[in-house]
């Protein structure tokens, strides 16, 4: 049994280590601002935006030759900006829905990315349809290391650590803003905050932290860092705070979680991080203290929400002024 | 039985398979589009691929049945579960939908991570491949098309209530919950059918793509289905001869950009709903508004001076429109080419013709009219309704003018005073410089 | 003569091209309960939305005590409709109350103590104080309306308005915000609420706005409350304008 617990720290030594760090560096801004996607009833805009930022990464890939250039982000915002165009123009111009302008638009931009992949790029070792789907995470102690600390640390667990450091910062100043957006838009647009603004605003920071998570999990299983943490915890939680650290612990169990199977079963990492993951909303669904549907069934009976607020608390209260 | 359709090339296999999947995804694609569960397309499809990865690892010989029945479960399992997630917590359809489609496809992704001997030609599914598909395949994708074709024949009528109207689906009567489950099969049939040649991830666009195309190009459900049939099967071929002729290329991305360049054309050229049927008739309605409204100066004009003289001078219509004399000429040119003015011999001046004088009247009157209506009844203040009358002068019809003039009581001036001209009675002979 | 809480001038707004309200001029002197009503799809909410630039106007403009909206926001309180938010939301009573202190903290400030014990006292008011810890989809519709009136007066602003308080709301509830709404204006306060029942209208409110897709009338209850403002009003007199609006936005 012991040795199932400490089998990937046989295996791997200071390996798992950093590799269940750089998971849940990559899974942290991802599940801060999905669960604000979620909130917000946009998380399959994040679906649509990590597709669509595809063909802007490889482009500017195909330039640089570097996954970590910052010239990749231009590209994809450059590409997330054309999905958000197309999407305009065929559902205002056109009798087409939002939703099917989503798929026409997303659709067609990660295909042209992935004909631009196998054109331009050929057999590229860096950046090919294996890492598409399967993302760099497993790979990552063969990068290249620098010395931090007395350590030689990960390049990617850097940048990770900055990506993660930079989005927490920007949450923790705009919480407010952000807050009162996503709950009453009239309430916020009324206090002056642009809607609109607030809107292209998340959608620049999704593309910033999908493009910073392509290298690791891929441009598809991205989609479930954003939105399994968050949705997991809001099942488990009535306060957003403690909504946003729910979903923090879950990035870090799910790591930890993913590291084991990946280690165990020889499976992809990245893909296991998202299937402990899975795992973990599972369990929230059936146990969660909110929503769980075990609880549920044993209460047996449907919530009432208490009518007897009495008129008199409100009489009195009225003279007391 | 189904082998003698089954060409023995492998060019005739890839476009017996391309117009099996444009048929199938055409049809079904249709619904998704009107019912407007384009994403829920998009979930069932990604959440088809453990199936796939168990059909590939569990079946000895690969056999398309088998592989076929997996995915269909897991997608109709994923589409449970997002009902499930929606029915039983707070969470809104987009997350469920995301969730699902997410962890399945993670689901997939570590299976076959795990399996990797067995499940080497997984990228066909993932990214697509005509190329690998063989009779065996084709024979599957046959008879699910045909099923599907079959039960979109019969059930067209209660899946287009359902899909336009639940509660009235409700109230004829229909088994709306067995009929939704029946779509949600049906879906998830027509995305496996597709999978081999365009693959997991981008099977929903050729569900969506083609039949949004269909649906800007007519407004007959019958027409939207055979046209969305035809576009999948155009994209298809498309995509599959390209695809072979760059070799390495996945099918998939291929297709998807063929269908997407379908629905590029037809955004701009669609007859009704394109963009430039809709910027043409904006252009003309303005070359409407602009020959009008000099017609309706000309006509002032005349007014003003008491109908004393036929004619107008150019430079006197310029200054009453505040254009230039040249910009007014040219209004004056598309005038007389529609017949309603006629210019004088030295070409300095111009009158009406008799239909001229009907249209300027009509115009004064349905101005006058408006702003009467606006007035008296809508409660606006006289100094509110010009411009709002100037609008709406060019579009009133005959019928909505009885309805004004009854309402008003068939009135003779307009609220500031001026009469309102009656077209009807000047070309019964009177002439309108007679009147006063 | 003293500067008016509210004042519009050719205040017109379209969706799709298609003309919801047409050139509103309205001037509401302080300390007025205004009542907005009018059939369904008059315009209503898109009144007091547009004057919130919240719902963007093609024409007119909106002065609030003398001022642009913008100079004068803070002087303003909205109070969106119920339905228009999401209940499901991971928040407390308290913390919605709180987001009325949101507008005057600008938007880095956090609530500090001074805030808190405005909304305290707010929640007291309305009588939810108990209840500051729960989440708010455990509350009964009249719970939820007292909450986001509690949020509108811990805005501590000199202009409200609200878009129907009274929707969906149990019997006692609406006579405590009548109550609360009534010791609004002794306070001097400017209050426009959208309402849609005819028959309490005129005992709530001191002035009505008589509203369909144009204004009918605006004025103390005594003079706009007559059979003849009520049927232009409420009659079905003006299809022909909608059916010509529709035209004019199909082209």
């Amino acid at each position: 049994m012991m040795d199932y617990l400490t089998l990937p720290w046989d295996v791997l030594g200071i390996g798992a280590f950093w590799l269940i760090l750089m998971a849940f560096l990559v899974a942290l801004p991802c599940s801060q601002v999905g669960s604000f996607l979620i909130l917000r009833r946009m998380a399959l805009t994040g679906d649509a935006i990590s597709h669509s930022v595809f063909p802007g990464v490889v482009v500017a890939f195909y330039f640089t030759g570097d996954l970590a250039s910052p010239w990749l982000i231009v590209g994809a915002g450059l590409a997330g900006l054309i999905s958000t165009v197309l999407i305009e123009l065929i559902h205002k111009r056109t009798r087409v829905k939002q939703d099917a302008a989503i798929g026409i638009s997303f659709t067609s931009l990660f295909a042209l990315g992935v004909v631009l992949l196998e054109t331009m790029l050929g057999k590229n070792v860096d950046l090919d349809l294996e890492c598409v789907l399967h993302g760099r995470l497993g790979l990552l102690l063969e990068d290249e290391t620098l010395p931090l600390l007395g350590q030689m640390v990960p390049q990617p667990i850097i940048v990770m650590t900055g990506v993660s450091l930079v989005t927490i910062v920007l949450m923790a100043l705009f919480y407010r803003v952000l807050l009162l957006s996503s709950f009453d838009t009239g309430l916020a647009a009324s206090y002056g905050y642009r809607p609109a603004l607030i809107h292209y605003g998340m959608m620049f920071a999704v593309s910033f932290i999908v493009v910073a998570a392509f290298q690791a999990v891929g441009a598809i299983l991205v989609i479930a860092l954003l939105i399994l943490p968050g949705a997991a915890a809001y099942l488990c939680s009535h306060r957003l705070k403690t909504m946003l650290a729910l979903a923090a612990l879950h990035c870090l169990l799910s790591a930890v979680g993913g590291l084991y199977i990946h280690v165990w079963f020889d499976t992809n990492m990245a893909a296991s991080v998202v299937v402990c993951g899975a795992v973990l909303l599972l369990l929230a669904w059936l146990l969660g203290p909110v929503d769980g549907l075990l609880w549920k069934w044993f209460k047996d009976e449907p919530e009432h929400p208490d009518n007897e607020t009495g008129d008199k608390i409100v009489t009195h209260s009225a003279c007391s002024h | 039985m189904l082998d003698v359709l089954i060409p023995s090339s492998g060019a005739g296999k890839a476009i017996l398979a391309a117009i099996l999947l444009g048929a199938g995804c055409g049809l079904l694609g249709c619904f998704v589009v009107l019912r407007r569960v384009a994403l829920m397309g998009d979930a069932i499809s990604h959440a088809v691929l453990p199936g796939v990865v168990a059909g590939l690892i569990y079946s000895p010989d690969r056999s398309p049945i088998f592989i076929f029945l997996c995915a269909a479960a897991a997608g109709l399992v994923g589409a449970g579960l997002v009902r499930a997630l929606m029915a039983t917590t707070r969470l809104k359809s987009d997350a469920a939908l995301g969730i699902i489609l997410a962890s399945f496809f993670a689901l997939g992704i570590v299976w076959q991570s795990r399996n990797q001997q067995e499940t080497v030609g997984v990228m066909n599914f993932l990214f697509g491949n005509v190329g690998s598909i063989d009779s065996s395949d084709l024979r599957m994708m046959m008879m699910t098309t045909s099923l599907l074709c079959v039960m979109v024949f019969f059930l067209k009528r209660p899946l287009l209530v359902v899909s336009f109207d639940e509660g009235f689906a409700r109230g004829l009567g229909y088994p709306v919950k067995i009929l939704n489950g029946v779509f949600y099969f049906m879906l998830t049939f027509s995305v496996v059918v597709a999978l081999q040649a365009v693959g997991v991830v981008l099977v929903s666009a050729i569900l969506i793509t083609p039949a949004a195309a269909a649906y800007l190009l007519t407004d007959r459900f019958e027409k939207m289905l055979l046209l969305s049939m035809g576009f999948g099967i155009f994209a298809g071929i498309v995509g599959g001869v390209i695809s072979a002729g760059i070799s390495q290329i996945p099918t998939g991305p291929v297709i998807t950009l063929a269908a997407s360049a379908i629905f590029g054309v037809v955004y701009f050229v669609a007859p009704r709903h394109g963009v430039l049927a809709k910027l043409l008739r904006t252009s003309k309605r303005r070359r409407i508004v602009m020959r009008e409204n000099t017609l309706k100066a000309i006509y002032q004009i005349q007014e003003a001076e008491g109908f004393a003289y036929e004619d107008v001078s150019v430079i006197m219509l310029a200054q009453k429109r505040r254009q230039t004399e040249e910009a007014v000429r040219k209004r004056c040119a598309s005038l007389l080419k529609h017949g309603l003015v006629e210019f004088s011999e030295d070409g300095i001046s111009l009158h009406l013709t008799s239909p001229g004088w009907k249209r300027a009247m009509e115009l004064v009157r349905n101005h006058r009219l408006w702003e009467l209506y606006l007035t008296n009844e809508a409660d606006y203040a006289e100094d509110h309704v010009h411009d709002d009358a100037e609008k709406i002068e060019h579009i009133l019809g005959p019928n909505m003018v009885r309805q004004l003039e009854q309402e008003l009581d068939f009135p003779e001036l307009d609220p500031h005073g001026k009469p309102i001209p009656q077209p009807q009675l000047a070309m019964q002979g009177l002439e309108p410089f007679s009147t006063p | 003569m003293a500067t008016p809480a509210l004042e519009t001038h050719d205040l017109t707004v379209t969706y799709h091209k298609r003309p919801v309200l047409y050139g509103v001029d309205v001037t509401v002197p302080e300390g007025s309960l205004v009542g907005i009503i009018g059939p369904n799809g008059a315009g209503k909410s898109t009144l007091i939305k547009s004057i919130m630039g919240v719902v963007p106007s093609s024409g007119g403009w909106v002065k609030v005590f003398g001022k642009s909206l913008k100079e004068n926001l803070h002087r303003v309180g909205y109070v969106p409709q119920r339905e228009s938010v999401d209940w499901d939301f991971p928040v407390t009573v308290m913390d919605v109350a709180l987001m009325g202190t949101y507008g005057r903290l600008g938007l880095f400030r956090r609530p500090g103590k001074e805030e808190k014990r405005r909304a305290s006292e707010a929640l007291e008011k309305v009588g939810m104080l108990p209840y500051s810890n729960r989440q708010i989809g455990n509350l009964s519709g009249g719970q939820q309306q007292r909450v986001f009136l509690a949020r509108a007066l811990a805005q501590d602003s000199d202009l409200y308005l609200m878009d129907e308080p009274f929707a969906g709301v149990d019997a006692a509830t609406e006579a405590a915000i009548i109550a609360l709404l009534k010791e609004m204006r002794e306070r001097g306060k400017t209050v426009l609420v959208v309402h849609h029942d005819l028959q309490s209208a005129s005992e709530y409110f001191d002035r009505l706005l008589l509203l369909n897709m144009r204004l009918v009338a605006f004025g103390k209850v005594k003079d706009v409350f007559t059979p003849e403002l009520l049927q232009k009003t409420y009659g079905g007199r003006l299809t022909l304008l909608s059916e010509v609006a529709d035209r004019a936005a199909k082209l």
